[in-house]
């Protein structure tokens, strides 16, 4: 097996061309932020160079903070579309695709703002995501389109529509907040 | 004779009350061995009626889909079935209540009733665990049951008669198990499979298919088809026993000869993994069948030569 | 009988109660006479909002919380947060408490691996197997209790080291019951690779290659024993595996008779490494200080868990309590595989075929849950919980 450095240098090329910004969090890892349109390109290119294995999908709820940090300050560049550029300040999504190879965990990140929060499916390069992203569809309420199976997975079949659990705004219910009644009202 | 007799040896001995007692200590010795063998400490020795009286005080439900009358029946059917075989058999080394020429034939086919119930009433329901047991019980049937009778034909046939008592008579001067050893072991297997004991117990295998063909059956139901299958055992080691060990002359011969055959069942089932039915189905029509036919063959040449 | 109009697919249920399932999952098998057609999988039976809640307690509670994801693998799920607490805190653990470490790791290996050598098994019918591997399996839980005090959740770890050392006294045990072990593990060898209609039963029965069990992502012994060479403690090794290293196991045949052999060999290893911790444990200290905020980041921790790779991502925000913990277990990936080999077996093999990329199923469904209000029934809130509890043990 190749060494951590060689393999995460080899990742970051195959991604390369959809690569929007790269940082290193830590050692052995590498994150790649690319435009949600990008996602499946970089993900088929990773899959076809037979780099590592898609580990886990991560979803992040990210609050705004009223004024937009300055990563929010470049979304609209990130995501391409001029309009989300007034919905910086309200937060939004990060969807993290982590690959691992070994002992290098290279993180593909795409963000969403929270008016429009879709991301295309990556089941067409690599099926076995189906799991994951039935966990990212009821967990924070992502649109991921053209995903073949988007019933429950983990939840209740009669968990209210529109109630994401893993949004911040979400309470459980003893914490007596709207989002945790309006979890609980369902019926 | 009056018209007594036949009643009381229909209730009380061999069939009835000496049956199912019997059949439910020797289900307590059969599972108290294995559990002995697999390193348990096993059931206490009432556990088997513990088990049928709380059945028997249980609701019976008849679920929906089913023919009630039919769903009712099967049970009692298959226990008359087992009952009655029980007399023409050398229960406890007596003699047979009842015989006559051909009561083999009649023996074998009653012993079958009983899974043929179990496979009808898991047909019966709409239940799909219980579907695919029925399945697998009925396929078992089809496959042990030629070479099990195969098994019980090798003594009919040196003995020259096909009435139990008279082979029992002949087997007690001759000990079959050295003379047919294929015939014996293909019988001792024969009875594991009829009573779906494992590792012949895929029609009732709960890791797939719940309870199998019983899955519906609760209550009065359930400990009919027990007690039938605790009987069927009685009676068939019996059988095996008074064909191939010798004979049974009394009731401690009957003791020994029954509880060693228990003892090599429950090994058997202890060392074994469960065969899926359509290696059950080979094993018997490639190995038991075939081994059977040839032992049979080699008999009857020898008949014929007049040895 | 229900008349059927149309033929239609004849759908055989398992699960959520089932005998074959000691947890709830639902799957549905599409089956044509015996043949298995496609497989659906439902989850989510036991799923009670761990992440959620970890998001709403501080770090110390979270390190008890996240150890009862599971019940078998409890200390790794520990060990997994409390790594990645502490690279984020910027802690260095010494060395004698990552070792420590390890060692409940290979016991907890060593007794989830029989445990699941017993319960498949139980799946293939053959009961006298699974008696005897959980006989054995309560030398390495005595083991366990003696070194923690408890059977099921050790609480090895707390955030900065271990809780408890690991005496002269306790070490012989140890070295006792591996001994024990072992040459158990060889009879247990001989039978999975020896007895015939066990080998009926998992021979040729959910064959997967490398190249599909790497394309399904496939993580842990049942990677392994499709040939793929997958193990974090050697990839990345973690804790203490730099100093006491594990050889990786693999087998080439990918079906059931080599996961079985593949767990069977791990517990020689584990055997092998724990003994060697024993005899080389580390001097020193045990713990150290962990402050109580953690300073804002990300990190992702990754541990090669009983099942196979353990990933947690956590992220901080600089309070003392986690912004997001995401947990993906070995299990929820390796459902992929059942979907993909089950078609085309027998129903029979079904139970053989989910249990052999031993499911955790508490595992898969983590994450989150509230209670629906329901008017009649009280609905317990964790303070209720916590009252109770406190109540109780007054």
């Amino acid at each position: 097996m190749m060494d951590t450095e060689t393999a995460l240098a080899q990742g970051s090329n195959v991604v390369a061309p959809w690569t929007v910004v790269t940082q290193t969090p830590e050692q052995g890892r590498l994150d790649v932020v690319v435009r949600p349109t990008d996602l499946l390109p970089a993900v088929r290119a990773l899959t076809e160079a037979h780099w590592g294995y898609l580990s886990a999908i991560t979803g992040l709820d990210v609050p705004g903070a009223g004024q937009p940090t300055p990563e929010e300050k470049q979304w609209e560049r990130l995501d391409g579309v001029p309009e989300h550029a007034g919905t910086v300040p309200m937060g939004g999504f990060e969807v993290l695709y982590h690959f691992c190879h070994g002992a290098a965990v290279l993180t593909l990140r795409v963000r969403l703002p929270r008016t429009q929060a879709a991301v295309v499916s990556i089941c067409s390069v690599i099926p076995t995501a189906t799991v994951f992203e039935r966990e990212l569809i009821e967990m924070l309420g992502i649109e991921v389109t053209e995903t073949p199976n988007s019933d429950h997975l983990l939840l209740p079949d009669d968990w209210p529509s529109g109630v994401y659990p893993l949004r911040k705004e979400f309470h459980a219910p003893d914490a007596g907040s709207a989002a945790g009644e309006q979890g609980g009202s369902h019926q | 004779m009056n018209e007594l007799f036949p009643l009381l040896s229909f209730l009380v001995f061999p069939g009835g009350i000496f049956v199912l007692a019997s059949g439910l200590v020797y289900e307590w010795t059969d599972r108290k061995l294995v559990a002995r063998m697999q390193n348990r400490i096993g059931p206490r020795w009432f556990q088997p009626l513990a088990d049928v009286v709380k059945l028997l005080a249980k609701e019976e439900v008849v679920p929906a889909g089913v023919n009630r009358s039919m769903f009712l029946a099967f049970p009692v059917v298959a226990l008359a079935a087992a009952l009655t075989a029980a007399l023409y058999v050398p229960m406890a080394g007596f003699s047979p209540s009842f015989s006559f020429r051909g009561d083999l034939i009649v023996t074998v086919y009653l012993l079958s009733l009983l899974t043929l119930c179990i496979g009808l009433a898991g047909a019966n329901t709409a239940d799909r665990f219980s579907i695919i047991g029925a399945t697998r019980t009925l396929t078992q049937l089809f496959s042990y049951e030629a070479p099990f009778l195969l098994a019980l034909l090798g003594p009919a046939i040196v003995a020259g008669t096909w009435q139990i008592s008279e082979i029992a008579g002949y087997a007690h001067n001759h000990w079959l198990i050295l003379t047919q050893p294929i015939g014996f072991v293909v019988a001792i297997i024969g009875l594991m499979g009829k009573l779906e004991l494992p590792p012949f117990d895929a029609p009732e295998a709960e890791t797939e298919i719940v309870s199998g063909a019983l899955t519906e059956y609760s209550g009065r139901g359930l400990a009919l088809f027990r007690i039938g299958k605790d009987a069927e055992l009685v009676i068939g080691l019996t059988l095996v026993a008074a064909f191939y060990l010798g004979g049974l002359s009394n009731p401690l011969e009957f003791l020994l000869k029954t509880g060693g055959l228990l003892l090599v069942v429950a090994g058997l089932q202890s060392l074994f993994a469960r065969l899926r039915i359509d290696q059950v189905v080979g094993l018997w029509w490639r190995v038991g069948a075939l081994l059977a036919l040839l032992q049979l063959l080699v008999l009857v040449v020898l008949q014929g030569m007049g040895i | 009988m229900i008349q059927n109009p149309k033929p239609q697919k004849f759908i055989v249920p398992i699960g959520p109660q089932h005998p074959a399932l000691k947890e709830p999952g639902h799957f549905e098998f599409t089956v044509d006479g015996e043949i298995v057609t496609s497989v659906a999988i439902r989850l989510g039976y036991v799923h009670r909002g761990i992440e959620k809640a970890a998001e709403e307690r501080n770090y110390v509670q979270d390190l008890y919380l996240l150890e009862r994801v599971c019940g078998i693998c409890s200390h790794i799920h520990a060990t997994a947060y409390a790594l990645g607490v502490e690279k984020l805190a910027g802690i260095t653990v010494p060395p004698r408490a990552q070792a420590i470490r390890e060692l409940v790791a290979e016991l907890e290996r060593v007794h989830s691996h029989l445990l699941w050598l017993g319960v498949a098994a139980h799946e293939a019918g053959f009961d006298t197997l699974f008696m005897y591997s959980w006989r054995d399996r309560e030398t390495v839980m005595d083991i366990l209790e003696r070194l923690s005090g408890n059977r099921v959740n050790y609480s090895a770890n707390v955030l900065g080291g271990v809780k408890f050392n690991v005496d002269a006294a306790q070490a012989d045990a140890i070295r006792r019951g591996m001994d024990f072990l072992e040459e158990r593990t060889h009879h247990y060898y001989n039978i999975v690779t020896a007895e015939e209609t066990f080998l009926r039963r998992t021979r040729g029965v959910g064959t997967m290659s490398a190249d599909q069990a790497e394309a399904l992502g496939t993580l842990g012994p049942t990677a392994r024993a499709s040939g793929v060479q997958r193990d974090l403690r050697i990839d990345s090794p973690y804790a203490a595996y730099t100093e006491f290293p594990v050889q990786i196991v693999t087998a080439s045949a990918g079906d059931l008779e080599a996961r079985f052999v593949v767990h069977v060999n791990e517990l020689f290893e584990s055997y092998r490494v724990i003994r060697v911790i024993l005899d080389n444990f580390p001097p020193g200290e045990i713990e150290v200080r962990m402050p109580r905020r953690i300073p804002e980041g990300e990190t992702i921790s990754r541990v090669e868990a009983p099942r196979g790779e353990l990933f947690y991502f956590i992220k901080s925000n600089g309070t003392d309590q986690p912004e997001r913990i995401k947990i993906r277990t070995p299990s929820l990936s390796n459902w992929a595989s059942v979907s993909a080999t089950a078609p085309g077996h027998k129903l029979a093999d079904m139970p053989m075929i989910l249990v052999g990329i031993d499911p955790c199923f508490s595992c898969s469904d983590r994450s989150v849950s509230i209670l629906p209000h329901d008017r009649q029934s009280k609905l317990w809130t964790w303070e209720d919980l916590r009252q109770y509890g406190i109540e109780y043990y007054r």
